[in-house]
């Protein structure tokens, strides 16, 4: 499923978890607190370099996955870029539309630039997390940090869950396809309501099979695992450090450049 | 004189790439990582967690009286992100994914839903990067507080009126579908201004998807009112 898929084929999947959520958070912050084209794109790039080189995803994938928000983004940017204008504002670009132009000035180009590139840097960052880390070891470091047990657990519970019902709903999909299902606006909602209404009714009989099966061996209230062996993580450390200083100099070299 | 026509002409081709795009993706629902300065971004967190905090004694106390809910929350936790998974055809032509906003509230209570919706949310901006980790917090707030919040009281208020089941379960999943799409706008627009902008824009696609995702509703609430009576019943929802 999506980006868990590649998180176990990654090299620093053995790495401890820990580290690894310490990096994002640290390149994250930094990356929205500065607010700056050139930091955006920076960490994009930097994040990218990491994915590709430490964590060995081919490229290609990654810009797949970078095309995904992509669409949130230009949507909600162009939003903000866009606005009208009385007329004989100056404007890069604008159609009149009555008394006002619709259009952007240099202004809103810059604000918009910005926010769209400090966003890309952040899903970047996060794109180093879930891209490495899969769901089973971040909820292992969560609960190192001390997050409610029961959240901890009813996290894993609906992460193995959400593979189990997927595949009932793929299912229930392709039968309902092989039999003239899905054919006109009517017809789609009434497929689509009768597969979801069965995988909520398969789902709720399963968590019964699966609560008793549970019962009888011995289940008291809480879903006990071991933990994982991991690979020592804290050279990541230096790097982080390096990561933030990087976007800190990238910073400064923007602000001179722009004086 | 050549200047502005090449002008208008660029903004032309603006306008229609932006159309392409919200027919592409109609559910911009989801606030992308990144899109909130950091002091929003904390500040709606800190909303989101009251709500979630007493969400989380509501499910801890149902799981004390009977531990079999922690199994059954979980597998609703799982079908709520597998709904989201779904591709829902709107009334323009386009495809979105239902929230399951309605569903959610009506079924699991608007308590519940907080929680389950942070779960979710999360892993949605891991697994298929919808929203992200610093928009978490606006992002439950819209879809796992006030969304729901709104859906269930509508929906409690029409059965009190006595209004017939299908009706209520329209209502409320079509005005949680816009309710939420409204929350998500105003925090959109706060920030730069342009509230209108945002609204305008989501209401052409979002007002066919909620009429879109009340008619999805109603059908699944009426084959699960004919296949597991027991089951709401145990939900107590009918």
């Amino acid at each position: 499923m999506g980006t868990d898929r590649y998180a176990y084929q990654s090299r620093l999947r053995r790495v401890s978890p820990l580290p690894k959520l310490l990096l994002t958070v640290v390149a994250m912050v930094v990356c929205l607190c500065c607010d700056s084209v050139a930091v955006g794109l920076a960490t994009l790039v930097g994040m990218g370099v990491l994915i590709t080189a430490m964590g060995g995803l081919s490229p290609r994938v990654l810009f797949r996955f970078l095309k995904i928000p992509l669409v949130f983004l230009v949507v909600g940017c162009l939003t903000i870029l866009v606005g009208s204008y009385p007329a004989g504002t100056e404007v890069i670009a604008a159609i009149p539309v009555g008394n006002a132009l619709w259009g952007f000035t240099a202004a809103d180009l810059w604000l918009g630039g910005r926010i769209f590139c400090k966003a890309l840097g952040a899903i970047g960052c996060m794109y180093f997390l879930a891209l490495n880390t899969p769901v089973t070891d971040l909820t292992m470091a969560l609960r190192t940090l001390h997050v409610p047990p029961l959240m901890v657990e009813l996290m894993e519970l609906i992460y193995r869950f959400i593979f189990v019902l997927s595949e009932t709903a793929a299912n229930i999909r392709i039968a309902q396809d092989s039999r003239l299902g899905y054919q006109g606006f009517r017809r789609t909602l009434s497929s689509l309501g009768t597969l979801a209404s069965m995988v909520f009714l398969r789902a709720w009989r399963r968590a019964d099979r699966i609560y008793t099966a549970l019962e009888s061996r011995g289940y008291t209230g809480s879903l006990t695992t071991l933990h994982d062996q991991y690979r020592s993580g804290w050279w990541l450390l230096p790097l982080t450090a390096l990561v933030a200083v990087v976007q800190v100099g990238v910073y400064w070299l923007e602000r001179m450049a722009l004086g | 004189m050549k200047t502005t026509s090449t002008r208008a002409i660029q903004a032309m081709a603006l306008v229609i790439a932006l159309l392409g795009l919200t027919t592409m993706n109609a559910s911009a629902m989801h606030i992308a990582e990144g899109m909130l300065p950091v002091g929003w971004a904390i500040g709606w967190g800190a909303v989101s967690v009251p709500f979630v905090v007493a969400g989380f004694f509501a499910i801890k106390k149902k799981i004390e009286q009977a531990p079999r809910a922690k199994i059954l929350l979980a597998m609703c936790g799982a079908f709520a992100f597998v709904l989201s998974a779904l591709k829902i055809p709107s009334v323009s032509g386009s495809c979105s994914h239902p929230t399951g906003v309605g569903l959610g509230a009506i079924l699991f209570g608007p308590l519940v839903m907080s929680v389950l919706g942070l779960i979710v949310l999360l892993f949605q901006a891991l697994l298929l990067a919808h929203g992200g980790l610093t928009t978490l917090g606006a992002n439950v707030f819209s879809m796992a507080i006030a969304g729901p919040i709104l859906s269930w009281l509508v929906y409690q208020l029409l059965r009190k009126a006595k209004a017939p089941a299908a009706v209520a379960v329209f209502a409320a999943a079509a005005l949680g579908d816009l309710f939420t799409y409204v929350v998500t706008s105003v925090q959109l627009g706060v920030i730069n201004g342009g509230m209108i902008k945002f609204l305008t824009i989501f209401a052409v696609t979002q007002i066919p998807l909620a009429i879109a995702e009340g008619l999805l509703t109603v059908v699944i609430f009426n084959v699960l009112e004919k296949y597991s009576k027991s089951e709401l019943h145990q939900l107590a929802v009918l």
